[in-house]
C-alpha cells in the first residue's frame, strides 16, 4: 500500500520509512493544516488499543490481546481508516473534558448545613423519570472508560458495520492463529455471529441520550444550559445528538470542530439562550489544537 | 489531625482585628488584612449565623486559595463586641483536579475496582482490575451502600458518611461486598459550578480477610462465668456477627438522617436520628465490651496512655446522654467549660467509664431531680465525681456493686449488670481507680481517679 509514495530506487522500502513517505505526502498535500499533537496521537491511539482489546475478549477470551496488539502495531490495524474516526473523536472528547477539570474551580465552601443539599432528593423517594434517565445517561458515559479511568470506547457505542469490521479482522487473526485446529476456528465462526448480535441489542450514549432527550420535553433548553454551565459535556454531546439524530462520535467531533459563530445554530435544537452558550465557546476557545475550520482559532 | 488551636477575633462591624498567623495568612492571601472585613465567605457566613442565633457554633469549615483546600473546624463564640474564632483540626491539601478520571494510584493497586456514584451515592461505574474479584451483576444505579455493606471504624464512624457531610475525600471505609472484605477510598468530584457530584475511588479486597484466631489457645477459666458464653474464646466473634451488622446499619441510617444527606428536614428530628446515631454508637461500643472483656481480665491488660482532659471527656458525656436525661426531667449540672482536670488515661475507655457512671445515674434519679458532674485534683490524682438525687446505695450493696452481674438490686434496669465490673477495672488498668459513696435515701456518688498531668 506504500508503493505509491515510495521513491523510486529505495527499494525495498521499510515500514519506517512508507511510513513517514506517507505522512510527508500528506503534509505536502496540505501544508499549512494543522497536525495531530503527539498527545492526540497517543490518547487516539490508546482509545484504539482499549478498543481492540475489548472487541478480542468478547470474540474469545483465550486470544492474548497483548500478541496481537504488537503485531497490529509492527503491521499496522486492518482496519484503520474506520478506526479513525471514532478514535480521535473520543480522545478529542476526553482532551475537552480533561480541560474542563483541571480549570474547574475548587470545590466550593460549604453553605449552611440546612441548604448545602437542599437540591438531593430523598433517598427513598423514588427517581423521577429524568432522574433516572440522567441516570443511565450518566452509566453509559462512564463504560466509556477503562478500571483506570484512560479513555475508551464501549462496544455498545460502536456503529455496528465498524464493530463487524474489526470483528472479523480480529477473527481473521485468530483464524491464522489456530489454523491447524478446525473445531476452533469453528467455534471462531459462531463466536463471531453471536457476538454481532449481541452488539446489536446493546444500547450505549445513543439510545441513552435520546430518551434522557425524551423525557426532558419542556425542560430541556435549562438541562442543556445546566450541562454547559457544569462543563458537562457528555450530557451536552448526548442532547445534541438526540436533537440532530446523528451519532455521539459524530456530534462530538462537529462541536470540537465547530467555529465559534457556528455554534448558536448548531446547537438551536436545545433552544438555548445566547448567554448559556458563553461558557461552551469559552472552554472550545481554549482547548488547544482543535481542529476547527477556522485556522486562527486553536491551531 | 492537628490539636493546635488557631484563634482568631471579629469585631461587631464583621472585621478581623486578631489572627493566629494561619488565619491572618488566609485572610491576606484572600486579599484583605487585619482590621479589614472577614475575606473568606463560608467563615463570615458562620460568624453572622452565630452572631444571629446568639449561641456559640461549631461547624466544619472549608476554606481555599489558589493552590490549596482547607478543611477546619470552627467553633464561634458570639459576644456583645463581636466573636472569637477557635479553629481546630486544620488540613491543607493541594487542590485536586475534579473531573479527571484517570485514578492515578490505582495502576499500583491489584485486586481492586474502581468505583464512581453521584452525589446521592448511586453507583455509576464500577470496573474490576484484571485480578480482582468479579463485580457483582446488577450493580448499575444501586446505592453505594448497598452494594458494599458498610463497617464502622474503631471509633463507630463511617468515613464515607463524614466524606459526604464534608463533601471532601476518605480513605479505610471498611466493607463487605459479595461476601468479601474490602476498603474503600474516594474523592469528592465537583463540577464546574462548584457543585458535588459524587465520589470516585478504589474498592480494595481486604489483606486480612479472614478473622484472626485468638491468641494463645488456651481457654481463660473464670470460675464466675462458668459455662457462660462470655468464656468462650469464641463469643466475642458471633457477638460480632450478630449484633454488630444490625448495630452498623441503624447508625448508618441515623447518621445519613441526622446529617440531612438527602436534604432537609425538621431540625428536631435531625436531632433524634443525631441521638439514634449516637446510642447506636455507644452501643456499639458495648459490644465491642463484651467482645473484649476477655482481654480486660487477661492478667497484665493495660489500658493506652493519652493525655485526656477529665472535664472534655465529662461535657462530652453528657453530650451523649443529655437527651435521655432530659426525657425524665433530669437536669445535669455539668463542669463548666474552663473546669479542666488534665489527667493520663485512654481517652476511649474513660469516655466509656462516664457513660456508664452517667447512664446509672440517670437510670437510677428519680425525675426532675438533677445530677452533678463535678471534676478535682487532689495531690496527682486527676478525679471526676458523678452525683445523683437516686435511692443511693447502702454499705451492703457497696461492697458488691463492682462485682459482675451485680444490678444494684435492681432487676428492671436493664442492664447488664457488666458495666460498674467493666469499669473499675478499666480504671485500675489505667492506674485509676472508681469508688462509691453513698448513703440510703442520699443518692450515689462515683468518683473515677486518674494519674493527673501537670500542662505547662
Amino acid at each position: 500500500m506504500s508503493e505509491s509514495v515510495s521513491s523510486p530506487g529505495i527499494d525495498p522500502p521499510s515500514p519506517t520509512l512508507s511510513a513517514r513517505l506517507r505522512e510527508l505526502a500528506g503534509y505536502l498535500a496540505a501544508p499549512a493544516a494543522g497536525r495531530l499533537t503527539e498527545e492526540q496521537r497517543a490518547l487516539s491511539l490508546g482509545v484504539a488499543r482499549r478498543l481492540v482489546v475489548d472487541v478480542a475478549a468478547r470474540l474469545d477470551p483465550r486470544i492474548d490481546p497483548g500478541l496481537l496488539w504488537n503485531e497490529w502495531l509492527r503491521g499496522g490495524l486492518p482496519c484503520a481508516a474506520r478506526l479513525a474516526g471514532v478514535c480521535f473523536a473520543r480522545a478529542e472528547e476526553h482532551r475537552w473534558r480533561e480541560q474542563s477539570g483541571q480549570r474547574t474551580s475548587p470545590p466550593p465552601v460549604l453553605s449552611e448545613p440546612e441548604t448545602a443539599h437542599a437540591d438531593a432528593p430523598a433517598e427513598s423517594v423514588p427517581l423521577s423519570d429524568i432522574d433516572r434517565a440522567y441516570l443511565a445517561l450518566q452509566i453509559a458515559d462512564r463504560r466509556r472508560f477503562d478500571a483506570l479511568g484512560n479513555p475508551a470506547l464501549a462496544i455498545a457505542d460502536l456503529d455496528g458495520e465498524t464493530f463487524r469490521t474489526l470483528l472479523l479482522d480480529i477473527a481473521a487473526w485468530r483464524l491464522a492463529e489456530v489454523s491447524g485446529d478446525k473445531r476452533r476456528a469453528a467455534d471462531l465462526g459462531d463466536a463471531v455471529r453471536v457476538a454481532i448480535e449481541r452488539q446489536a441489542e446493546e444500547t450505549g450514549m445513543a439510545h441513552a441520550g435520546q430518551a434522557y432527550h425524551e423525557i426532558l420535553g419542556a425542560e430541556l433548553p435549562g438541562a442543556a444550559a445546566a450541562a454547559i454551565a457544569r462543563h458537562n459535556w457528555p450530557t451536552l454531546i448526548a442532547l445534541a445528538a438526540s436533537a440532530h439524530r446523528r451519532a455521539y462520535d459524530d456530534m462530538a467531533m462537529t462541536l470540537l470542530t465547530a467555529e465559534t459563530a457556528a455554534l448558536p445554530s448548531l446547537l438551536a435544537p436545545l433552544r438555548l439562550d445566547h448567554a448559556a452558550l458563553a461558557p461552551l465557546e469559552a472552554s472550545l476557545v481554549m482547548l488547544p489544537a482543535r481542529a476547527v475550520a477556522d485556522v486562527n482559532n486553536g491551531e | 489531625m492537628s490539636e493546635r488551636i488557631i484563634r482568631g477575633r471579629v469585631d461587631r462591624s464583621g472585621a478581623l482585628v486578631s489572627a493566629d498567623t494561619p488565619l491572618l495568612r488566609l485572610q491576606q492571601r484572600a486579599g484583605a488584612g487585619l482590621d479589614k472585613p472577614l475575606a473568606l465567605p463560608h467563615l463570615a457566613r458562620l460568624v453572622a449565623l452565630a452572631q444571629r442565633l446568639h449561641r456559640d457554633i461549631s461547624r466544619p469549615l472549608y476554606a481555599a486559595d489558589d493552590h490549596s483546600d482547607i478543611h477546619a473546624l470552627v467553633r464561634i463564640t458570639p459576644d456583645a463586641d463581636g466573636a472569637s474564632l477557635e479553629i481546630s483540626d486544620w488540613r491543607t491539601r493541594p487542590v485536586m483536579q475534579p473531573q479527571v478520571p484517570v485514578i492515578a494510584d490505582s495502576a499500583a493497586v491489584p485486586q481492586s475496582w474502581t468505583w464512581e456514584c453521584d452525589q446521592q451515592l448511586r453507583l455509576v461505574a464500577l470496573h474490576a482490575a484484571p485480578d480482582a474479584p468479579a463485580i457483582p451483576d446488577g450493580w448499575e444505579g444501586r446505592s453505594l451502600s448497598e452494594l458494599f455493606e458498610l463497617q464502622p471504624d474503631e471509633d463507630g464512624r463511617f468515613p464515607v458518611l463524614r466524606a459526604l457531610a464534608r463533601q471532601s475525600r476518605f480513605e479505610s471505609q471498611r466493607v463487605q461486598a459479595a461476601g468479601i472484605a474490602m476498603t474503600l477510598s474516594g474523592e469528592a468530584l465537583f463540577d464546574a459550578t462548584g457543585r458535588f457530584t459524587g465520589f470516585r475511588g478504589l474498592a480494595v479486597v481486604a489483606e486480612d480477610q479472614v478473622p484472626a484466631e485468638p491468641k494463645g489457645g488456651a481457654t481463660l477459666v473464670d470460675p464466675a462465668f462458668g459455662s457462660l458464653p462470655l468464656s468462650d474464646p469464641q463469643f466475642g466473634r458471633r457477638i460480632d456477627g450478630a449484633l454488630r451488622g444490625p448495630l452498623s446499619r441503624i447508625i448508618a441510617t441515623a447518621e445519613t438522617i441526622s446529617g440531612q444527606f438527602d436534604g432537609p428536614i425538621r431540625a428536631d428530628y435531625a436531632r433524634y436520628a443525631g441521638d439514634i446515631a449516637h446510642a447506636g454508637r455507644h452501643l456499639l461500643g458495648l459490644v465491642d465490651d463484651l467482645a473484649d472483656l476477655q482481654n480486660i481480665e487477661r492478667p497484665g491488660f493495660k489500658a493506652a496512655r493519652d493525655e485526656i482532659d477529665l472535664g472534655d471527656l465529662a461535657r462530652r458525656a453528657v453530650g451523649l446522654l443529655g437527651m435521655k436525661a432530659e426525657e425524665k426531667g433530669i437536669r445535669i449540672d455539668a463542669p463548666r467549660t474552663d473546669d479542666r482536670a488534665p489527667a493520663t488515661g485512654e481517652f476511649r475507655r474513660v469516655l466509656q467509664v462516664l457513660l456508664n457512671l452517667l447512664g446509672n445515674a440517670i437510670r437510677y434519679s428519680p425525675e426532675n431531680s438533677q445530677i452533678w458532674i463535678r471534676v478535682d485534683r487532689e495531690d496527682d490524682r486527676a478525679m471526676v465525681t458523678v452525683a445523683d438525687q437516686g435511692q443511693g446505695i447502702d454499705a451492703e450493696q457497696q461492697a458488691v456493686v463492682f462485682e459482675k452481674f451485680e444490678r444494684l438490686g435492681r432487676t428492671d434496669s436493664g442492664g447488664s449488670g457488666l458495666g460498674l465490673y467493666i469499669a473499675r477495672r478499666l480504671a485500675r488498668a489505667m492506674d485509676g481507680e472508681l469508688t462509691v459513696d453513698s448513703a440510703p435515701g442520699q443518692g450515689a456518688r462515683f468518683t473515677l481517679s486518674l494519674p493527673a498531668r501537670d500542662i505547662a
